[in-house]
């Protein structure tokens, strides 16, 4: 049986149903990310989870408890919050051990407790300071340290990196990371933010207007996406309409062109309209390598994004980006030339319209 | 940017308006303390403070006043802090009804609301339908009278109190702290007391001294409830004396600007603290 069982679970507020029918079991010790756009219901999933909502319907298991109507100080579950939510009248020691005072624990373990968080962040120095004394990115970890000294069964992270620039988000991410692999902690992440999903996560859930979308390891979600919305969610995808031309063997045609897929196209008929999605960095130039799809294209733009250039191709009527890394010795193709692009078969997922 | 150079740039008219204010408020005082200090003919001196601290009414009274104003401070705190975190938390749409009814004593005036204590509660308040006395008639005896008197004062302060602690708590994060306060499995004594009363104290003490400021100084409810209190004997003291009250008058404020001095030392790191989000 699974450590965090979410089943049948539905959130009505009024007539709106915010989350509708979820059902996810977590392992012991997994790192899970809900993974979605503003109102898909991630957050009231998570927050259902803490206890400070209630389901409609539907029941939370916790290392085999039904938890559904507890109260949230009477579940032991950790939270982050995005604004840290750290007491402002209380130094970071004290908010660290602010959980354990409550649990009514000796001071000798409170202090032992507070001592093995604070080193756990790195905070050493900083243990007698208030919060508003602290960075953004140090007040988070206070947050941590004070989320895991009452050593919680599941640890809830309500977009904890939101509030942070971008470097300190990338480290704080890798240090949440690897803090919940050392103590082999479950964890649930809640972000909209897909390469914060993809980089941390065991697994994500991908959601959508209150429902689920997929669910997957980063690398099925990216690779496989099953449907659209997660297809062009989760990174920077082409997609264009196309139609089945021989079902068995995997011919669509966009505009007149055509492209073989390795899967997708057997459940359909000749004819059948679908769309097709490729991935930009999935495209190359066919004079480095010729894979299974080879095709006319004109460059239409070239855009310098760092390590990676941009080239949009037009193919028929359909404009494509095509990514490709940066290096000082690149020969870029002029704008309005005409090149041939090629993809793998693999390469052309072929998803309902 | 020095001092002297920023005063410069402060403009021909503030500085007008700014003198004008002052002297509106600061003439007055000055105009007190002058003819308190003038009880013996051709003499400076402070025979007028010495004769108003030697009363024994003015001690007890004074006394008894003070206790008065504790009790509706602890009461008042008691009743408007959960009420106004409640309305935050889970009841926002009901802030308008009862900021409406906070409001109601500036409408309604004391002399009613003394006159509706005494008509309820000088006769027993009985159990419907029954002979059972639920309380006997409270203006009958000291305790009684003292808890009216206090109820009184708590709706007379009730805008100043509501409003400093629903000021206070604006500026905290109530949702999210309580949130995180129940997820390390706080209960909600603990984080009433340990959480959001420490985070709005300078508001709770604002609230504190603009209470304690009506119940010294209140005269109608402890006229008519017939109590002893400080009030009422300023104003006879008026009515009998001259240069007394006007040194008693001259203390008051002296107190009053040394309670605001306190409140800025007791609480002069809290707008960073709570504004550090």
């Amino acid at each position: 049986m699974a450590y965090l069982s979410i089943s049948n679970v539905t959130k009505q507020f009024g007539d709106t149903v915010v989350v509708d029918n979820f059902n996810l079991d977590i392992e012991k010790g997994e790192f899970v990310s809900f993974l979605g756009p503003s109102g898909c219901g991630k957050t009231t999933t998570l927050r259902m989870v803490a206890g400070f909502e209630i389901p409609t319907s539907g029941k939370i298991l916790l290392d085999g408890k039904d938890i559904t109507d507890k109260a949230p100080n009477q579940r032991n579950v950790g939270m982050i919050f995005q604004s840290y939510a750290l007491f402002p009248n209380m130094t970071v020691s004290q908010n660290i051990g602010f959980g354990l005072r409550v649990r009514k624990e000796s001071e000798a373990t409170i202090k032992q407790r507070v001592d093995e968080m604070v080193g756990l962040i790195n905070l050493e120095k900083h243990a007698n300071k208030y919060p508003y004394q602290l960075s953004g990115g140090q007040q988070q970890r206070v947050s941590l340290a004070r989320a895991l000294a009452n050593r919680p069964q599941v640890l809830l992270l309500d977009e904890p990196l939101s509030a942070l620039d971008a470097k300190i988000r990338v480290s704080l991410r890798a240090e949440i990371r690897a803090i919940q692999k050392s103590l082999g902690i479950t964890a649930i992440f809640v972000t909209h933010d897909q390469e914060e999903a993809l980089s941390i996560s065991d697994r994500i859930v991908v959601m959508n207007v209150g429902e689920m979308e997929q669910v997957g390891t980063p690398f099925e979600i990216y690779n496989f996406p099953k449907t659209r919305f997660v297809a062009n969610f989760v990174g920077s995808l082409n997609t264009s309409d196309a139609e089945v031309v021989d079902p068995a063997k995997g011919f669509v045609s966009v505009d007149g062109v055509k492209f073989t897929a390795a899967e997708g196209t057997e459940n359909r008929k000749k004819g059948d309209k679908v769309k097709i999605a490729i991935r930009p960095e999935r495209l190359s130039f066919a004079s480095e390598h010729k894979k299974a799809n080879v095709v006319d294209a004109t460059i239409e733009n070239i855009t310098f994004l760092g390590s990676v250039v941009r080239i949009q191709v037009k193919i028929g009527n359909t404009k494509f980006n095509m990514d490709t890394f940066n290096n000082p010795f690149l020969e870029l193709p002029r704008v309005g030339s005409k090149e041939q692009v090629t993809c793998s078969k693999e390469a052309v997922l072929v998803l309902d319209e | 940017m020095n001092f002297s150079s920023r005063l410069r740039r402060i403009p021909f008219w503030s500085w007008v308006w700014f003198i004008l204010g002052t002297l509106y408020f600061l003439l007055p005082l000055y105009a007190t303390l002058d003819f308190s200090l003038q009880m013996e003919r051709d003499v400076i001196g402070l025979k007028a403070y010495e004769k108003a601290f030697e009363d024994k009414d003015f001690i007890e009274t004074f006394t008894y006043s003070n206790l008065l104003a504790i009790a509706t401070i602890v009461m008042s705190i008691i009743l408007i802090v959960p009420t106004a975190y409640w309305i935050r938390l889970r009841l926002p749409e009901a802030r308008r009804i009862v900021e409406f009814l906070t409001l109601m004593p500036f409408v309604v005036p004391a002399i009613i609301l003394v006159f509706g204590l005494i008509r309820i509660y000088s006769s027993s308040v009985m159990i419907p339908f029954t002979d059972i006395v639920l309380i006997p008639p409270l203006t009958n005896y000291k305790f009684g009278t003292n808890i009216l008197v206090v109820a009184g004062y708590m709706v007379l302060a009730m805008p100043y109190m509501y409003r400093s602690v629903d000021t206070g708590m604006r500026t905290v994060d109530v949702l999210t702290l309580t949130e995180a306060a129940q997820s390390l499995g706080a209960s909600w004594f603990t984080i009433i007391t340990r959480i959001i009363l420490p985070n709005i104290r300078a508001a709770l003490l604002s609230g504190a001294l603009l209470t304690f400021a009506i119940v010294v100084g209140e005269v109608t409810l402890a006229s008519f409830l017939g109590i002893d209190a400080f009030g009422p004997y300023l104003f006879l003291l008026g009515q009998h004396r001259a240069y007394e009250p006007a040194a008693l008058s001259f203390v008051s404020f002296i107190l009053t600007w040394i309670a605001m001095g306190l409140i800025q030392l007791v609480t002069g790191g809290q707008g960073q603290t709570t504004g550090a989000h």
